[in-house]
């Protein structure tokens, strides 16, 4: 068995098992946790649409306060735009869910593919820098923040170089490449990187709090 | 505004003094731990759990925290000020504490020592970064989470802990007892104010604070008026006037219950329907949110913040006001418990458009507004003075911005922070409460 072959056979399968039961345990781990029913008598029972509007909105706050984080809020936009239409838009990586899917999508052209892969990965390594010099950054810093960095990173820097040709043997890197995911997959769910799903439930969470008491969070 | 000189630099001498009168406390640094541990695994809920499993530490809550913004010191990053909780969740709670454990050291009485400033000095729980956080996260509450563990470590400030041990064991706040009490309803009366006190039945209790009696009385006097204007059935308590509650503040929780269930038994007693809480943020938020949670059910009565109440009778048409605009405007400060945790946006603004004043809005107003640097008993705290200060500039600019003719409040205590940081900054905006200019500007 090549590389490769582990890669895209009992690689991809135990990352993803891992990934899927991993996170499941996680999610599944906090519900069970004790549910404190709020008594208080509440101003709005509209918590659920406030759940739900706070899901989308958080995603663009109030003036006053993204004018304070313009530079995070642009720059995480970017990255993260950037990452999915990667991940999803690729022509090698769409033919690769069209075989375990059945169907493809039309993607981005490759070179264009490249550019926002480019402009992701510098964007990534601008923030990781960020981490390092910026006061507040460095101290709320911890090691799963640039294991997370490291390994999306390296996930970036493996495709282009896989994508570009730029490593002689081809099947190698993208062998490596491909381990490099599956690596991510098994770190999503012991890092932060488990955002992934616990942005929608503490956003609605927040957002159903605060409607509660009227107030559109 | 009326207010006394010598009252007001009594009372600052006074909460100077504080600092003086708690008692010595002595407890082995593994009891402090062992107990801090306790609370956070007793008070752990769901939505705390999600609140510690979601940060990213992406420091946005920092950009909008007052005490970060005024004085770009990373250690008030709000995302901080809860990381010995956090670390607790991560080694003990979590799913995956298995593998964190690992990674992830204990807590320490060091940390627990280190964050008393960081839990009490630097956060008024105002929850601006509630409203910032990409993920959703309440910060707010999970630093409330960390005053209780620090509470129960006896690692509250000596003046918090002095005025919480005080109401403990005295049942008074700031030497406030029932005579004062009594004393200022005769003085009230004289001046033809009537408050009826200990009826045995009434529809609606009214609560006051020691902030109202040592210093704005005329907040009771207008409290009494607007009452007796709309006639309706209302008593306040001698043995129960004080809505104030230290336990809430302090995050003493089996004192917070303690007050609470004081009010609701005044009430039940009066077999009370409604209960008004002061222009007290605090106090709106420990009875109105938090009331029915220590009782363990909704209590009979409904509770209403005096400018909730005001508000309310405004639309209703109950309560008619003289138009005394004529040009004058004013802004407005939200109190961050009232109005972003409290939900009372629009009562205030009603009251202020019902007297025909121009109302000039700060830049950051209702759920964002800036707090004024002294809520949650940061206000009593000798040594958060400088960085208070630093907080409170931000807020001066904001209303400065305005251009208004006067500021309006329905909080005596960041009234009580406008007027001490204001003399102290050599700024001269006039205060007004709200209940003041309404009572004062009531329709024939």
């Amino acid at each position: 068995m090549t590389l490769l072959d582990f890669a895209l056979g009992p690689g991809l399968k135990w990352s993803l098992l891992i990934m899927i039961a991993g996170l499941t345990w996680r999610v599944v781990g906090v519900f069970l946790g004790r549910w404190r029913r709020d008594l208080s008598r509440p101003r709005s029972e509209a918590v659920v649409q406030g759940g739900l509007r706070t899901i989308i909105t958080r995603s663009a706050p109030a003036r006053e306060l993204e004018k304070n984080i313009r530079f995070q809020h642009i720059t995480g936009y970017i990255w993260h735009i950037g990452f999915f239409a990667t991940v999803l838009l690729f022509e090698p990586h769409i033919a690769f869910f069209e075989s375990v899917l059945g169907f493809a999508w039309p993607g981005l052209p490759s070179h264009l593919a490249l550019v926002v892969a480019a402009i992701t990965l510098a964007v990534l390594v601008m923030l990781t820098l960020r981490r390092m010099i910026h006061p507040v950054m460095r101290m709320i810093t911890s090691t799963d923040d640039y294991v997370s960095l490291i390994i999306i990173i390296s996930a970036m820097v493996t495709g282009i170089m896989a994508s570009t040709h730029m490593f002689p043997r081809y099947e190698t890197i993208l062998a490596v490449h491909i381990l490099n995911v599956e690596l991510l997959f098994i770190w999503i769910p012991f890092s932060k990187l488990g955002h992934l799903f616990f942005w929608l439930l503490s956003r609605y969470r927040i957002g159903s709090y605060f409607e509660r008491k009227g107030v559109k969070a | 505004m009326n207010i006394p000189l010598a009252a007001m630099e009594q009372m600052n001498v006074d909460v100077a003094a504080l600092v003086t009168k708690a008692q010595p406390t002595e407890m082995p640094d593994e009891e402090r731990v062992a107990r801090t541990k306790h609370v956070f695994m007793k008070r752990m809920s769901m939505g705390l759990a999600m609140n510690l499993e979601s940060c990213i530490n992406c420091g946005m809550c920092a950009e909008v925290c007052h005490f970060y913004m005024a004085t770009q010191d990373p250690r008030y990053a709000p995302v901080r000020k809860f990381l010995p909780l956090r670390r607790f969740y991560r080694r003990e709670l979590t799913p995956i504490r298995w593998i964190n454990r690992l990674f992830v050291r204990d807590i320490r009485a060091d940390d627990l020592k280190d964050w008393q400033e960081l839990v009490y000095d630097s956060c008024t729980t105002c929850g601006r970064c509630d409203m910032v956080c990409p993920m959703g996260i309440g910060i707010s509450e999970t630093v409330r989470l960390m005053r209780e563990g620090l509470a129960a470590a006896e690692l509250v400030p000596s003046e918090l802990q002095a005025v919480d041990e005080e109401q403990r064991e005295n049942g008074t706040v700031l030497g406030i007892d029932s005579n004062q009490f009594k004393a200022l309803v005769a003085e009230l009366a004289a001046e033809g104010v009537n408050i009826p006190v200990d009826k045995q039945k009434a529809d609606i209790l009214v609560l006051s604070s020691a902030f109202n009696l040592r210093l704005f009385r005329n907040s009771i006097a207008g409290t009494a008026k607007i009452l007796n204007k709309l006639g309706v059935d209302w008593t306040m308590s001698s043995r129960c006037f004080d809505a104030s509650n230290f336990g809430y503040l302090s995050g003493d929780y089996p004192a917070e219950e303690m007050e609470t269930l004081r009010i609701i038994d005044a009430a039940r007693e009066c077999d009370a329907s409604v209960v008004i809480v002061p222009e007290c943020g605090h106090a709106y938020m420990a009875l109105r949110w938090g009331g029915a949670n220590v009782l363990g059910r909704r209590p009979k009565f409904r509770t209403f913040a005096i400018s909730e109440f005001i508000g309310r009778e405004i639309q209703a048409g109950r309560l008619r006001l003289k138009t005394i605009g004529n040009g004058k405007s004013v802004t407005l400060h939200d109190s961050c418990q009232q109005v972003r945790h409290g939900g009372l946006l629009s009562e205030a603004r009603m009251a202020i458009a019902a007297l025909g004043l121009e109302l000039r809005e700060m830049e950051s107003r209702g759920r964002t507004a800036l707090c004024c640097g002294a809520g949650e008993g940061v206000n009593l705290i000798n040594r958060a003075e400088p960085l208070r200060q630093k907080a409170f500039s931000l807020k001066m600019k904001e209303v400065d911005d305005t251009g208004a003719d006067s500021l309006v409040t329905s909080c005596d205590n960041c009234r009580y922070n406008f007027l001490t940081g204001g003399a102290k900054a050599g700024w001269e905006m006039p205060v007004e409460s709200l209940v003041e200019l309404v009572a004062d500007n009531l329709e024939d």
